[in-house]
């Protein structure tokens, strides 16, 4: 398996704070990463930097092997790189499936002026597309609420609204930012199959999270910041009987 | 009353404002807030009056070619100011409506304070079904407008119904996660203010070959704030019933209850507070508590709320 994704190096200081500091991060295509820290260790400004909502001040971010530091966060998404967001970030007033719509910006073929005239073949082409939008919802259990406005859900299927709108931009690396924040553990065990039917279809996966038993039970390497750095990297098991992990999370008097 | 040239003259007021109040709903769907409508409205009236007195252009050139103008002109606004985005965006907006003012007066070229006079009607044509139309009462003006609307309506909505329209809500709705789906926020404000200038561009020429003469302080900023209180007033959730309604109550009504030209600012003042404080979702908004899918539902909603007032005004006054 090849390398998918290469943190260089990278740092980002705001003012004299420095959120992320030299640190080094190679993602394998088709794996499931786990990015695990303490409050404040840097795991969402990393998310931010790979995505480019902020650029890196100091570093190389590599996709695919090509450079693509300091790149705005719409041409990002272009080459294949896709995240959500921590809160419920979703179009609150249109429907789930106009949700899902958004997210094929950059998938269409028609040229523009079809689209603006909604020639033949640009209305065959939104057929495909909601065919399509359809079939996301549907594998990702939301095909019954498709009308729905994405208002009304519960919170649970809204983080999967969120996660379904980044599939319709055809990602290769999927950052997901805390999945399953605010989830019972029947809706948590739910995320955890569907992240893994997502990387069976061929996408891999980069998740921020603090649920430790989930992260534990679904990825296949862990990587941990803390203070903007790396302190242990490895398999699931590794990092659970890992000193600094510990002492990282519990202080030293805890880990005792 | 359709044949008292009054009446008439209203209503193609109500459609040159609507028109003005559409493109600030555009640029509103996509999170800009302007006070730059009038400028651009004056950008194209004045283009379109010197290309036909200056250089005697056929006026019917003239109409396409202003509105053309106005969409650089907006261009080259929009490439300078998007960027800014926030309050900073709505100031630098308000400084160019006062700069086309100030610039439309102060050069001669432009006529300075006293303005353009003299500006020619649009050249008499043969239409089929309609034979010879020469532009000598209001009427044909009227009708002129009327398919200026249309016009304006169905390229509007052809963005609206597209995956740009798509775009240009995502971008009202969330920047951030619109950003993150693959849309470029820059480049989607930068088309929906470049086709609002051009439409707004597009109604001042109009205006120039309808009133024969402009002055610059027409085209102030006070101009975009009461566009702005049309589409308000309508209901800003509705992209093109919402501008007709409100336009049409906030001119025809000062009329009808003649209320004299001083007092009006104060009539006007006083509906923005109670919009704000009671109707923030606009006349509209009464009528449908759930979101409009499309114009096309909203008429009927707006017609069947009409039938409903006529027809209780009806039994009242049988019983």
């Amino acid at each position: 398996m090849g390398t998918i994704l290469e943190v260089d190096n990278v740092g980002k200081h705001f003012g004299g704070l420095a959120a992320i500091s030299r640190l080094n991060l190679a993602v394998s295509e088709g794996e499931i990463l786990g990015l695990i820290g303490p409050n404040g260790a840097g795991k969402t400004t990393l998310f931010n930097v790979i995505s480019g909502y902020f650029p890196p001040s100091a570093g190389r971010i590599l996709f695919q092997g090509r450079d693509v530091t300091g790149m705005q966060a719409h041409e990002i998404v272009r080459l294949g790189i896709t995240r959500t967001f921590q809160a419920s970030a979703l179009f609150m007033k249109i429907s789930v499936l106009e949700n899902v719509f958004t997210g094929f910006h950059l998938s269409y073929a028609t040229s523009r002026w079809k689209r603006l005239l909604r020639s033949r073949s640009a209305r065959s082409e939104e057929a495909q597309l909601k065919r399509e939008a359809l079939s996301i919802l549907e594998f990702m259990g939301l095909g019954p609420l498709s009308g729905e406005a994405a208002a009304n859900l519960p919170h649970g299927h809204q983080r999967i609204l969120g996660i379904s709108m980044a599939l319709a931009t055809h990602p290769k690396l999927l950052l997901l930012d805390e999945p399953m924040t605010g989830m019972n553990p029947v809706e948590t065990e739910n995320m955890i199959s569907l992240v893994r039917q997502i990387r069976d279809r061929g996408i891999t996966v980069m998740l921020v999270e603090h649920d430790m038993k989930a992260v534990m039970n679904l990825c296949d390497r862990v990587v941990v910041l803390n203070y903007g750095q790396k302190i242990a990297e490895g398999l699931p098991r590794e990092i659970r009987e890992n000193r600094v992990v510990i002492e990282a999370y519990l202080g030293k008097q805890g880990a005792k | 009353m359709v044949n008292n040239p009054y009446y008439i003259h209203l209503l193609i007021m109500v459609g040159m404002n609507a028109v003005l109040a559409m493109t600030f709903l555009l640029l509103l769907r996509t999170g800009l807030i302007t006070i730059a409508i009038a400028g651009f409205w004056g950008v194209g009236a004045y283009a379109s009056a010197l290309l036909s007195v200056k250089l005697g252009l056929w006026v019917w050139l003239a109409l396409p070619t202003s509105a053309f103008i106005s969409a650089i002109v907006g261009l080259v606004i929009g490439l300078l100011l998007i960027k800014k985005g926030g309050i900073g965006f709505v100031m630098l907006t308000l400084v160019f409506g006062f700069i086309v003012v100030l610039v439309f007066g102060t050069f001669e070229a432009f006529g300075g304070y006293t303005g353009i006079y003299d500006i020619p009607p649009p050249e008499a044509i043969r239409l089929p079904f309609f034979g010879l139309v020469e532009f000598t009462s209001k009427t044909p003006f009227y009708y002129l407008m009327l398919f200026l609307v249309s016009l304006v309506v169905l390229v509007f909505n052809a963005f609206y119904a597209s995956w740009t329209g798509r775009a240009w809500r995502a971008i009202g709705q969330g920047p951030r996660l619109a950003e993150s789906l693959g849309v470029s926020i820059f480049q989607y404000r930068l088309l929906a203010f470049v086709i609002a200038a051009a439409a707004a561009g597009l109604m001042g020429s109009f205006f120039a070959h309808y009133y024969g003469s402009i002055v610059p302080a027409t085209f102030g900023p006070q101009k975009t704030i009461y566009v702005h209180v049309y589409a308000i007033l309508g209901g800003i959730e509705y992209a093109f019933t919402g501008p007709l309604v409100g336009s049409l109550v906030m001119i025809v009504a000062p009329e009808l209850l003649r209320i004299a030209k001083e007092v009006e600012p104060i009539f006007t003042g006083l509906l923005v507070i109670l919009l704000v404080m009671f109707l923030p979702d606009g006349l509209l908004g009464l009528i449908g508590h759930s979101r409009p899918s499309g114009p096309a539902e909203n008429l009927s909603r707006v017609a069947r709320w009409v039938k409903e007032a006529f027809t209780r005004g009806k039994s009242a006054s049988q019983g």
